[in-house]
């Protein structure tokens, strides 16, 4: 028995590695067929690229990413060794803090993306650098209210700053497992406007796709630091900017991207000098949810 | 029995007006008499219960005479067949545009036809026209526009009108009106639900939109931990007052106003004297007394500080961070208090459990001495300001002081690390001995 279960066992990892490689391999040994192709997301006043495919193959990028790539699978492997994530077993159970994207070089403005309502047609800018030093990162810029004249847009007026979901080897997922923790942390120092920290975890469903977790940020204004800890038992459940009647508290296991956006309807420069970005352990914090789940809001 | 139909169903709608009440009640006393006891109800709700075979032409009533003037203006328009609502608020516009006039259209327009024929397009116009007219932060007003709405009309009577979409357009405009409500952050009363009950019914789209903001705006209304005044003063040096307290974040420190603005008139002209408002904290003066006098200190600035809609600039005295060579660890004194100890020094088994420090590295900035305020940012009237804070600071007769200000408005950022011939566009950096600085003292006092 145990022998025919071992040979049938054989032939499905064969297959199974197979279709693992097919479907994850071959698209990156090559260039992309978005890359080739031109697919990428043509912006509103973008004039189309034109450019032919066989211009656009780079043998340094290929040879880049091969080892890119091949580097995080080895350490994807290797990790394991050491423990969860690669970190050792006695890390993982007992860190109370840990900084997640913290600014110490022009590498790791990489990791964020910066976006306005310029995508909807508005007219804000922002712009994010490094600030003094090289340790600190500066996103700055102005807002602008003013709604695009397109007819159906009311409100306009949003710049905002994005972390990039975490990738694996050849672009797999991977998501940020935060359950240890549950104050999130920042060291920050901003011109007194208040700002929006939203919070995207992974989804199921895809209808769910837009669903934010989102909580206020507060700055004082001044020359000096200010450290701002939010617990995650306060962020509410927002879908496409709208706040929903039946919230559930964020869970915490996989999380892609944390996104800071300012968006409080004052024209004018802006400015957001941020530090770090940390989770932690607040011992002290013990409240699960901060809003009501315990029947429909509002009540029907 | 259309009286007491009414009756039933006005109390299902859960009214709390008070007039509303005395109406129905009155229609109770009336109840024999069903013609007479719907015509008070009709009065009193502006609309009336449409009979199922009754044509509306029977229900056409003479328009409520308003002011000749108007009747007149309401002639011209009805030879329109288009009827343009943002033409009334023009026309008022013209005038004055003041809750008064904003008003007095509203008016016009609820007396003008006894079923509001139009009322949606109306309610769209008035809200696109608020912001003009100053009122889009009154509660008042927007329920005066709630009001504009037929009452009874759009209440779902059956359960088949309840699960379908009950009148479309007048929900939507109602959920619209709430938003703007939502937008300029007012929250609505009791009189709104009163209103959106009597006008949607009570599980309508507009109730629904009315509770959550009844929900969510509690809950975030004290959610800012540094907040700011609704009323901000009009006074820039209140103003720069509370804007400083607020940077400064030391309940210790202590604003000092360096200059009054004020106008001299002298013989060489109009003088204009900018404020110039300070702040200083002990633990500052502290800092600044153990500076090294062969170092420099800068002004500088402006740096923007905003408080709701309005953008205020700073300056701030600083110095460059130490180098490392120079940096002394100053012991704790063991002495400075007695209640709590200021250190530690116990050999406690602690692990990583226990460790809740952050594993970055700290960003160097240089100490900052002092802030100000001013409605004026050149060197002059800085220099007055470093000058009024010499009579408390004797150390900075000793320094030099660098100015590096900007014309425009500067990002927020420390002191970047200026190379031998490094200097930044528009930046004025003037070396000011002390002797030259007391001499400019002198010289603005006597002008003063």
């Amino acid at each position: 028995m145990a022998v025919s279960r071992a040979t049938h066992f054989t032939p499905a990892v064969r297959f199974l590695g197979s279709c693992y490689k097919q479907r994850h391999l071959a698209p990156h040994l090559s260039v992309g067929w978005r890359a080739i192709s031109g697919g990428e997301y043509k912006r509103p006043g973008q004039t189309q690229d034109n450019t032919p495919i066989w211009k656009k193959f780079d043998f340094d990028k290929g040879v880049e990413g091969i080892r890119k790539h091949f580097t995080l699978l080895k350490n994807e492997f290797l990790g394991r060794w050491t423990g969860p994530e690669g970190k050792p077993l006695i890390e993982h159970i007992l860190e109370q803090t840990r900084v997640i994207w913290e600014f110490r070089g022009p590498e790791s403005l990489e990791q964020w993306t910066v976006s306005s309502d310029q995508e909807i047609g508005g007219r804000s800018e922002a712009y994010l650098k490094l600030g003094r030093n090289n340790t600190t990162c500066l996103m700055y810029g102005t807002l602008c209210s003013a709604p695009p004249r397109d007819g159906e847009t009311r409100y306009s007026g949003y710049c905002t700053m994005r972390s990039k979901p975490p990738m694996g080897s050849f672009d797999s997922k991977k998501h940020h497992d935060w359950s240890s923790f549950n104050t999130l942390h920042l060291r920050i120092r901003g011109d007194g406007r208040p700002w929006m920290i939203n919070v995207g975890a992974e989804t199921y469903f895809s209808h769910q796709k837009d669903d934010m977790y989102s909580y206020f940020l507060y700055t004082r204004g001044g020359p000096y630091w200010q450290d701002v800890k939010i617990p995650f038992s306060k962020f509410f459940l927002s879908s496409r900017g709208r706040i929903q009647d039946d919230q559930h508290p964020l869970w915490l296991d996989k999380v892609n991207t944390i996104g800071i956006t300012l968006g409080d309807k004052a024209d004018g420069p802006f400015q957001l000098e941020i530090d770090f970005v940390a989770v932690c352990n607040d011992r002290a914090h013990t409240e699960e949810f901060a809003y009501e789940v315990y029947k429909r809001n509002p009540e029907v | 029995m259309n009286g007491a139909r009414c009756l039933l169903r006005l109390q299902s709608v859960g009214f709390l007006a008070p007039s509303v009440r005395a109406a129905v009640q009155h229609a109770a006393l009336l109840q024999p008499a069903t013609a007479l006891s719907q015509i008070t109800v009709r009065n009193t709700c502006g609309q009336a219960l449409r009979r199922f075979h009754g044509s509306p032409g029977c229900y056409k009533s003479q328009p409520v005479p308003t002011d000749p003037g108007e009747e007149h203006e309401d002639r011209v328009k009805k030879d329109k067949s288009l009827i343009t609502h943002d033409d009334l608020f023009e026309r008022v516009a013209r005038e004055a545009k003041t809750k008064a006039t904003f008003n007095r259209v509203v008016d016009v327009f609820s007396k003008r036809d006894i079923r509001r024929r139009g009322h949606v397009e109306f309610i769209y116009a008035a809200l696109k026209k608020m912001p003009e007219f100053g009122v889009e932060r009154d509660l008042t007003v927007y329920n005066k526009l709630l009001d504009v709405f037929p009452k009874e009309v759009f209440v779902p009577r059956n359960f088949i009108q309840r699960m379908f979409n009950h009148y479309p357009r007048q929900q939507e405009c109602g959920v619209h009106l709430l938003e703007q409500m939502e937008n300029y952050g007012i929250m609505p009363n009791v009189d709104s639900k009163v209103l959106i009950v009597q006008i949607f019914g009570d599980k309508s789209h507009p109730m629904r939109k009315y509770q959550r903001i009844m929900y969510w705006f509690p809950k975030f209304k004290h959610a800012n931990p540094f907040p700011v005044p609704v009323q901000l003063p009009e006074d820039p040096v209140d103003l720069a007052r509370l804007s400083l307290n607020r940077i400064a974040n030391d309940l210790d420190a202590k604003v000092t106003v360096y200059q009054m603005p004020c106008t001299d008139i002298s013989e060489s002209g109009e003088i204009t004297f900018p404020h110039v408002v300070g702040i200083q904290s002990p633990d500052q003066m502290e800092l600044l007394a153990k500076h090294n006098p062969n170092r420099p200190v800068f002004v500088e600035g402006p740096f923007p500080l905003w408080l709701r809609k309005i953008c205020v600039y700073y300056y701030i005295l600083r110095a460059d961070p130490l180098p490392p060579e120079e940096k002394v660890e100053e012991p704790y004194d063991p002495e400075r208090c007695f209640d709590f100890p200021l250190q530690l020094d116990l050999d406690l088994d602690r692990d990583m459990g226990d460790d809740d420090s952050f594993d970055v590295e700290d960003v160097d900035e240089g100490p900052v001495f002092a802030m100000c305020m001013t409605s004026q940012g050149d060197q002059a009237t800085l220099n007055q300001w470093i000058s009024g804070l010499q009579e408390t600071n004797p150390i900075l007769g000793r320094v030099p002081t660098l100015f590096r200000l900007e014309a425009g408005p500067r990002e927020l950022q420390g002191v970047a690390d200026p190379g031998p011939g490094y200097r930044e566009e528009g930046e004025e950096e003037v070396e000011t001995d002390i002797v030259v600085e007391e001499e400019h003292q002198r010289s603005q006092g006597v002008k003063q």
